[in-house]
């Protein structure tokens, strides 16, 4: 009951939150040089005309907000009557009808692209992200259990120095490694032309490919939850209830098992959480070394265009991804933690 | 946290980590102040050269190899630190400015303002710091000033928060109610009493600040998205990959830039995570860390068969150290007693005189820095320190079980607790059906009065009387022989502690249950034990029947220790607390422990320390002023 209302309460939150992150991102893209029409769109044999007809097209001819224009006293005008009329409410209809605009590059809806291109990047982050929590909790808890032994302290400068490398340059390393010394594809999500040959080379073939970017993702993501779940782990097991559990007379796997690590699991859900929101945006280093057509590649690509519909859509897909994953984080939390759903 | 800013900078000089990072940070700033002297070439000269051969190897004149372009990547590497110091510095003064601006008036401010600048930052922290950059920096100019400003703008989230959450709890500290109830004025508030002490906290922040902003900065240099004028590491990794030196096989090209970036930013880290260990010390030790292994030849010395007869639980000059940083610390120094099946032993003394390390030591449970130098701990004629490790957890909690102090961390938070008692259940009786485990389970919540049906429950829904109870049925899943209670009544009401007394009085009788009971309520010890072990500072100071304890005591301390204690039966007589206090256990006298608080003592007592002797029947004290009935032969070993 009570775990119901608090749930309910953070999914309030979030939702206000993601008003406001659209909002933001409306007028970011507003605020920033480089009108659309003239950068984006550049074409010095464009007559005033056909700039005319893309302004109207894209709706940009409209006012951004109501008043906005009344504001600036060099342009004094009338509001316009119809606050239906504004770029801002335009922009949040669409919205709200599921629609993220239309490319003003390729002119098609920026819900395709950005869907497609999320599912390419959710491909790479996943395999990284599910091998560096399961070694980075394993080798936390071992840390941890070994503490201030040489094991330990190989962890732990081990971790630190992985986690002070840069993401794209751990990518690059591995990539003159693996394209050189073990033969893995330099880039790209499949070999080209091999659309004719069999489901199993294809698989296989994607596989290679995944493995160097994946390789690059589990390292960096490995260290940072080693040292979480190592500083974790060893207060847990500073506590009374360890001494309970091994007073009676349980091995050192059933007291790590059973008594420290869901304990210890507490802080890094959190934590993992909040990361896989970012992960999908940290890509954009590993989509750039490895070629990998994902969201990251979509915002450069399209930062360069100035496509700014695009960019709208992609940062309002993160901001969600990440709000979405600090919910996930909470249910879980409640789930795991009975003094969240039973306060005493 | 709670160290104060003065403490943590001397800590801070001895630190290993932090001595090693702010090396490493000194070392690329020396590099970037004197790039111009150091640089074997000026990198923006190097392009005029006429000869130049491109991603020449490294050989005696360039040491890391050219570029693309034939410049010497070593001078460009020296440059490159300048960038990436000069982005660290600003962008993470930028972001802790605005962060711990906002973190501080939404911590102090409270309210509507600390909800909206809360939402605020929520809403930046959620759109994701590296593509908003991206998306900044190529939309203005990829200036080094707009770089900064950038990197220094999206990256405060973190420091706002982290702010705002210490702001809250020092604003609730006594000092600042204090500088509030005199008339401080906010500003003054914020100045002179907040900010000191949010200020430790900042440092530790800035520093990963700083590290993510060099990383920040190297992202997107390698995006293509630097100054031009200036060459930094990320640029030149951006050259070298778009400029095939991959398939160049130009190592040197990919891997210096790269460790200039590692080497400044796990300087940060390094820093960083060796201040945040000054701040926020961790306990050393954990209870899984590999146990001390007793001295064998202590453990052998003495054969099973000269065991008590009656003896069920035979202790024989147990002694325990401890390795501490300041040295040695003799926590426990030959002690001896026995316990007979059915009997309850009074452990009394104060705070701090080892009998918690005492009860610890006797299943192997010290912690990692605990050492057992000395004894035995004859059970059933077998000696519990030498057994090996698996051998002596299924004497655990079968044979000697625990009713620890504090029941609401000797719990586990997290598992019902009646989980918890069957977990013991099945660890030692494996073949039992889970019907018949559940089924015991519920009888023993009932026999400590706890509905079976609360066993569902978890520690937090009990009440502290509860706890207790539930970790005496604990302690009893395994019917045990011995039950050792480290002050199970301390901190219940009278009633409850009455309960819980009748408890184990009871199970003794119908069980033949034998208990040491820790506790400083001499009352309790009057009423239930059979026998009392008094210590004082890590050594049996008497050790005899109750009544003889009560009525003749032999040792100064129990006199002591009696007269501090109201008794009602001679309402007239005044209490008389013991002067001093106990001795640290790393700096004790060198005689008697309690020469120095003890009212008749002697030259001698100053001196030596003093023996256990037989002063009557079965009647131990440890006193020079005190005649031993027998001069030798005490079946007691002498402590060493």
């Amino acid at each position: 009951m009570q775990s119901g209302r608090l749930l309910l309460r953070k999914a309030w939150s979030a939702l206000l939150t993601i008003g406001f992150v659209l909002v933001l991102n409306f007028f970011l893209f507003r605020v920033l040089p480089g009108d659309p029409a003239r950068a984006g769109i550049k074409d010095p044999r464009m007559t005033r005309a056909a700039q005319i007809a893309i302004h109207q097209r894209f709706g940009l001819d409209k006012p951004v907000l109501n008043c906005l224009a009344s504001l600036n006293p060099l342009r004094r005008g009338p509001c316009l009557v119809n606050p239906l009329q504004t770029q801002l409410f335009i922009y949040i209809n669409n919205l709200l009808h599921g629609e993220l605009g239309i490319s003003y590059h390729n002119k098609i809806p920026v819900g395709e692209l950005v869907r497609a291109r999320l599912w390419n990047t959710a491909v790479l982050v996943s395999a990284g992200q599910a091998l560096a929590i399961v070694l980075g909790i394993a080798g936390g808890v071992l840390a941890a259990w070994q503490a201030h032994t040489r094991i330990d302290y190989a962890a732990l400068i081990t971790s630190l120095v992985a986690w002070s490398m840069p993401t794209f340059w751990l990518g690059l390393i591995l990539l003159f490694w693996g394209s050189r010394y073990a033969g893995l594809p330099i880039g790209g999500q499949h070999t080209p032309g091999l659309a004719a040959a069999g489901t199993v080379d294809q698989l296989r073939d994607a596989v290679r490919h995944l493995v160097l970017p994946t390789l690059t993702q589990t390292i960096i993501y490995l260290a940072e939850y080693l040292l979480i779940m190592r500083s974790t782990m060893l207060d847990v097991l500073a506590e009374d209830y360890i001494l309970t559990a091994k007073a009676k007379g349980l091995s050192t796997f059933q007291v790590l098992k059973d008594h420290a690590l869901r304990n210890a699991a507490l802080p890094i859900i959190t934590i993992v959480a909040l990361n896989l929101g970012f992960t999908v945006a940290g890509a954009v280093q590993i989509e750039a070394v490895f070629s990998w057509p994902g969201l990251g590649q979509a915002i450069y690509e399209s930062v360069a265009r100035r496509d700014y519909p695009v960019l709208q859509g992609a940062f309002l897909l993160l901001a969600i991804s990440v709000i979405v994953a600090n919910l996930l984080a909470d249910l879980l939390y409640t789930w795991l933690d009975p003094r969240v759903q039973a306060p005493a | 946290m709670s160290a104060a800013p003065a403490n943590m900078w001397r800590n801070a000089a001895r630190n290993r980590l932090v001595l090693a990072g702010a090396g490493m940070l000194l070392f690329a700033l020396g590099l970037a102040m004197f790039a111009p002297l150091l640089a074997p070439e000026d990198p923006r000269r190097a392009l005029l050269a006429t000869t130049y051969t491109i991603y020449a190897a490294p050989d005696g004149q360039h040491w890391l190899g050219t570029d693309d372009a034939g410049r010497d990547v070593l001078s460009n590497l020296i440059f490159g630190a300048r960038v990436s110091l000069t982005v660290g510095f600003f962008a993470s003064f930028i972001s802790v400015a605005i962060g711990g601006s906002i973190g501080m008036a939404a911590g102090y401010l409270g309210g509507a303002t600390d909800r909206a600048l809360m939402r605020f930052t929520d809403v930046v922290l959620v759109i994701p710091d590296l593509p908003l950059a991206i998306v900044l920096v190529a939309l203005t100019k990829p200036s080094l000033f707009n770089i900064i400003l950038v990197i220094g703008l999206v990256g405060w989230t973190g420091t706002a928060r982290l702010v705002r959450a210490q702001t809250l709890a020092v604003k609730e500290r006594k000092f600042v109610h204090r500088a509030r109830a005199v008339g401080a004025s906010d500003l003054r508030l914020i100045t002179r009493h907040i900010f000191p002490m949010v200020l430790p906290l900042l440092v530790v922040n800035t520093v990963l600040v700083t590290s993510l902003a060099i990383l920040e900065e190297s992202a997107l240099s390698f995006l293509g998205l630097s100054d031009p004028t200036n060459v930094s590491w990320g640029q030149m990794l951006n050259y070298a990959f778009s400029r095939g030196a991959t398939s160049s096989g130009a190592w040197w090209a990919l891997l210096a830039p790269g460790a200039g970036i590692v080497w400044v930013v796990l300087g940060c880290t390094l820093l960083g995570y060796g201040l945040e260990q000054i701040l926020n010390p961790r306990v050393k030790s954990h209870h899984l860390m590999r146990a001390s292994i007793p001295r064998i030849s202590a453990v052998q010395s003495a054969s099973p068969a000269e065991a008590e007869a009656h003896a069920l639980l035979e202790v024989r000059g147990l002694s325990v150290d401890f390795v501490a940083q300041q040295g040695t610390v003799h926590a426990v120094q030959g002690v001896s007693f026995s316990l007979r099946p059915g009997e309850i032993m009074g452990l009394v003394g104060e705070s701090g005189c080892g009998k918690t390390t005492l009860i610890l030591s006797l299943l192997r449970l010290l912690p990692a820095a605990g050492r057992i130098t000395a004894g035995q701990v004859l059970y059933h004629g077998r000696n519990l320190l030498a057994l090996p490790e698996a051998q002596l957890a299924a004497v655990r909690w079968k044979e000697l079980a625990i009713v620890f102090q504090g029941a609401m961390n000797a719990l586990n938070p997290l598992l019902p607790v009646g989980r918890q008692i069957a977990e013991a259940v099945e660890r030692h009786e494996p073949s039992a059906t889970a019907a018949a485990v559940a089924q015991r389970v519920g009888a023993l919540l009932e026999q400590v009065g706890i509905p079976a049906a609360r066993g569902r429950q978890f520690a937090h829904q009990y009440s502290g009387g509860m706890r207790q109870r539930a970790m005496i049925a604990m302690a009893l899943a395994c019917n045990p022989k011995v039950i050792i209670a480290d002050e199970p009544t301390t901190a219940l009401d009278v009633i409850i502690q009455a309960q819980i007394l009748e408890l184990l009085n009871a199970l003794r009788k119908e069980l033949g249950l034998a208990v040491i009971f820790v506790t400083h309520d001499l009352g309790v010890v009057a009423e239930i034990c059979d026998t009392v072990l008094v210590m004082y500072g890590g050594v049996a100071a008497e050790y005899a029947p109750v009544n003889a304890v009560f009525n003749e005591p032999q040792h100064p301390y129990t006199h002591a220790l009696l007269a501090a204690f109201p008794d009602f039966s001679r309402r007239h007589k005044a209490l008389v607390s013991i002067p001093g206090q106990p001795p640290r256990l790393h700096a004790l006298p060198p005689g008697c422990r309690f020469a120095p608080r003890c009212s008749s003592a002697q030259a001698l007592c100053h001196a030596h320390q003093p023996h256990l002797l037989r002063v009557g029947a079965d009647h131990y004290a440890s006193c020079h002023l005190l005649q031993p009935m027998l001069p030798a032969g005490s079946p007691l070993p002498q402590p060493a």
